[in-house]
């Protein structure tokens, strides 16, 4: 868990970012975009989560990948370049594996962004940016994330509280602790009720109920986040421009046709590889901002 | 113009013939500290509901209420929002949101108050109460103190012109809640708020008040400064003199003509006031209380104990030996290991080296269910994670539903341990409807009827006043009588030195010293009760009220 300093900025921010990297993730499957995609959110995600993490990507996520990679061709029988006849009579093409490999490492790319989001995005942020739209609703929403931590502390007390008179959930036969279980739901849910009264006279005492309640945040857009929000834009546009131009695109089936080199497709690539980039970019800014300042002491 | 005036106020709950207010007149002014007191059960926290019409309970009332010259009925939803503060009792149950700032801001959100404001608001009341530091953290990982300092806060952020408190330390460690007081009156001495609380523990609280104002049946039997107050208690013989700071109380107990102290260092003054010219020949009081541990029902050797493999011992190599049909009692700051000691010693934890014997027997070796028949029981510290049943008469009968016995042997079970207990009248009633004290006495029961010879509580003196103290005590004799051993972790000095037969420091995962209460507390300085602390100038080891005025009268027979 290492300090991110794209976590730092205005919620907005990080939210856009991941619909953009995963939109793009998701919709063209252009094998220099995945490849960008794919890098990017795996040693984001590393940075983030550290050594857990890099166990479970390369544990987990890979072999997927490469699972999901050979199956596309088992099932998949267009393109025009058959390499093999399967067992079944089927035949294998290249085209096929290609594109198996590519919808592959799309999958996992958007798996590793997701990682990342839900560090960057936690539930703060999350009711901050959709509580504006419906204040009832985040509201709501944080009451719930109180709630479920509370609830489980008292299951655990009372779990143990029923174990101090030899009532255990653990022992006995099927049906005892079936019904030592029941028990346990039982006493939550009058506790719950019960203790929900206090919760609701809190709230009415503080008035809860009245016209016009607003929604206060912790959160500011500072000019760091102007900056960001415009350099996201551009390189959004930039990534665009040369798609749109038809300078970048893909088809795999019957063959692979995939555009040629040009400028303008670099153009694309680099643009996409910085957004992606960004927050890691950020984070090295900051490690060399910090070695400056502490040099200079 | 005064801040509440409360006209000939009358009150009943719906189906019950008993008037919960009775005629109650009452004017407090605005800037007044005024303490609310009187038995659980008296109407206080009825009458406190009563000033803030949201929380007003349904019934039959007539008589009026005065808000600052307007009538509290005519006072709007949102002005009484912002001007009249309610902190409940329960800490945990009052918190809303899962963030500590989100918490400050629920009533200026409320309100409808702009961003910019609430800012201000957030963290001008952080930097007041010192919330800064955990300004951004969760609600579910702040202690006790911390969570009711926070609702305090997030009302205070309102800029309320009268706080009302209904027993607001109840739940709370005696650390916590005097630092909580200690708030509350520099509020009202900071601000100018106008405060009305109603307590149980009235060591800390009255001399902060201007006023004292005590309840009894729904009336109001004495309103005066608290000098004035106590003095009245003590001629009328009321229950609640019990409840009165130790000074106090010990003042009421020496004939003398001097004025009443109410502090431990009024109390000091007094006393060597009082025993001025006296030749003080009797220093010290009989102590016939022995520890002996040569026959222990359960013994610890070198436990050890941590969570988890990386982190940090909570239990540090404790030997402990605890006698026989006695009152053991540990004390100790938060979180030195006490309460994880009790878990060591039912077994929910197991420790990772050292032995624990039950009765002689390794407590590795007890089968699963073994330990707990009629050989060891826990109270919780809160006894409504023990309720199952819609009355307490079936909650106890469901106890018995395991044992191999007839309906009538069933009954008759219930109804020896509901004597016991005190709550034959109670059997009848839901066990969430009865009060705090009630309902530890009613899971006693529950836990009784398990027939334990070892009875394990945490913190059974917790939100009880003292006179359900003092019946929890005469139970433990009783149960120590009939062969069980009480081992119970406190935070109530006062019980501990009053009803235990030993007590034991509890500090930094091992137990410091066990001795007997008296030993124990005269030896200690700060660590001990404030009839010890008044008295410790003169007297060698008085550590009971009672203690120093027997020491008192017998200095005085010989001036």
């Amino acid at each position: 868990m290492s300090y991110d300093t794209f976590s730092t900025c205005h919620p907005l921010l990080n939210f856009c970012f991941f619909v953009l990297v995963i939109f793009f993730t998701m919709c063209f499957i252009h094998p220099v975009c995945l490849l960008i995609s794919l890098t990017a959110s795996f040693s984001y995600s590393v940075y983030l989560n550290g050594r857990k993490s890099l166990r479970f990507n390369l544990m987990i996520a890979l072999p997927m990948m490469i699972l999901a990679a050979l199956m596309n061709p088992v099932f998949n029988h267009a393109g025009a370049t058959i390499l093999t006849y399967l067992p079944g009579g089927n035949p294998l093409t290249l085209e096929a594996i290609i594109y198996g490999f590519a919808t592959a490492i799309m999958f996992v790319s958007v798996i590793f962004w997701f990682s990342c989001y839900n560090r960057i995005m936690t539930s703060d942020k999350f009711i901050y940016l959709f509580g504006r739209i419906i204040p009832s609703v985040s509201l709501v929403f944080s009451m719930v994330l109180r709630f479920v931590p509370k609830f489980k502390n008292q299951a655990s007390v009372i779990s143990n509280g029923q174990k101090c008179i030899g009532r255990d959930v653990t022992n006995g036969d099927r049906k005892q602790r079936l019904h030592s279980g029941f028990r346990i739901i039982s006493i939550l849910t009058t506790w719950a009720l019960e203790n929900g009264i206090e919760t609701a006279d809190s709230m009415r005492s503080r008035g809860y109920g009245l016209k016009g309640r607003t929604s206060f945040s912790i959160f500011h857009f500072d000019t760091r986040d102007k900056i960001l929000a415009c350099i996201m834009g551009v390189m959004v546009i930039l990534a665009f421009v040369p798609i749109a131009a038809g300078a970048v695109h893909i088809v795999y089936y019957p063959m692979v046709v995939m555009n040629e080199t040009t400028p303008f497709a670099v153009f694309n690539y680099i643009s996409f590889g910085l957004l992606c980039y960004m927050p890691l970019l950020l984070d090295l800014m900051e490690d060399v901002r910090w070695r400056v300042l502490k040099s200079k002491i | 113009m005064a801040c509440f005036e409360i006209k000939d106020l009358n009150f009943s709950y719906p189906l019950r013939g008993k008037k919960a207010l009775d005629h109650v007149d009452l004017v407090v002014e605005q800037g007044e500290f005024v303490v609310l007191c009187g038995k659980s059960g008296c109407g206080k926290s009825t009458l406190m509901r009563h000033l803030k019409p949201v929380l007003t309970p349904h019934g039959e009332r007539d008589g009026e209420i005065y808000f600052h010259g307007v009538n509290l009925k005519d006072v709007s939803f949102r002005d009484q929002t912002s001007q009249i503060g309610y902190v409940l009792q329960n800490p945990d149950n009052q918190i809303v949101t899962d963030k500590v700032w989100h918490e400050l801001s629920f009533g200026l959100e409320s309100l409808g108050v702009d961003n910019e404001t609430i800012r201000l608001r957030v963290a001008e009341m952080a930097s007041y109460f010192g919330i800064q530091t955990w300004f951004r953290r969760e609600v579910s990982g702040l202690s006790g103190g911390q969570k009711q300092l926070l609702n305090l806060a997030s009302i205070m952020a309102m800029q309320p012109l009268v706080l009302l408190l209904d027993e607001p330390t109840s739940q709370l460690d005696p650390i916590a809640a005097s630092d909580f007081l200690e708030t509350i009156r520099k509020i009202n001495r900071e601000v100018g708020t106008t405060v009305i609380i109603t307590e149980h523990r009235l060591e800390d609280v009255f001399p902060y008040a201007d006023r004292v104002v005590v309840m009894d049946k729904g009336r109001i039997i004495a309103n005066d400064t608290p000098r004035v107050v106590g003095r009245a208690l003590k001629d009328e013989n009321n229950e609640m003199f019990y409840a009165l700071p130790s000074p106090m109380r010990i003042f009421s107990g020496v004939e003398n003509d001097l004025e009443c102290p109410l502090t431990v260092r009024e109390g000091r003054a007094w006393i060597s006031r009082l025993l001025d010219g006296a030749d003080i020949r009797e220093r010290r009081i009989y102590d016939e209380k022995v520890f002996d541990t040569s026959d222990p029902v359960v013994e610890m050797k070198e436990v050890w104990f941590r969570y988890e493999k990386e982190s940090a011992d909570i239990v540090k190599g404790l030997s402990v030996k605890i006698p026989k049909n006695k009152i053991f009692c540990i004390v100790g700051g938060n979180g030195t290991g006490k309460s994880t000691t009790m878990k060591l010693l039912t077994g929910i934890l197991r420790p990772y080296r050292g032995k624990i014997k039950i009765g002689g027997k390794d407590i590795r070796k007890f089968k699963k269910n073994e330990l707990f028949e009629h050989n060891l029981a826990m109270l919780p510290q809160n006894p409504q994670a023990l309720f199952v049943k819609k009355t307490v008469r079936e909650d106890l009968l469901e106890m018995l539903s395991g044992f191999d016995l007839s309906k009538e042997e069933k009954a008759a079970k219930v109804a020896d341990v509901a004597k016991l207990v005190n709550i034959e009248d109670l059997l009848e009633q839901h066990p969430y409807d009865i009060s705090g004290g009630e309902q530890q006495r009613a899971a006693l029961a529950k836990v009784l009827l398990v027939e334990p010879k070892i009875l394990l509580l945490d913190e059974p003196t917790k939100g009880l006043d003292n006179y359900f103290k003092f019946r929890l005590a005469s139970i433990l004799k009783e149960l120590n009588k009939k062969g069980v051993s009480v081992i119970m972790v406190s935070h109530d000095i006062e019980f501990c030195a009053s009803y235990g037969d030993s007590c034991s420091m509890f500090f930094d995962g091992d137990i410091v010293i066990t001795e007997t209460p008296n030993k124990f507390f005269s030896g200690n300085s700060f660590y001990t009760t404030s009839a010890n602390r008044l008295s410790r100038h003169v007297f060698l080891n008085a550590v009971n009220n009672e203690d120093v005025i027997a020491l008192c009268k017998r200095n005085l027979a010989t001036k």
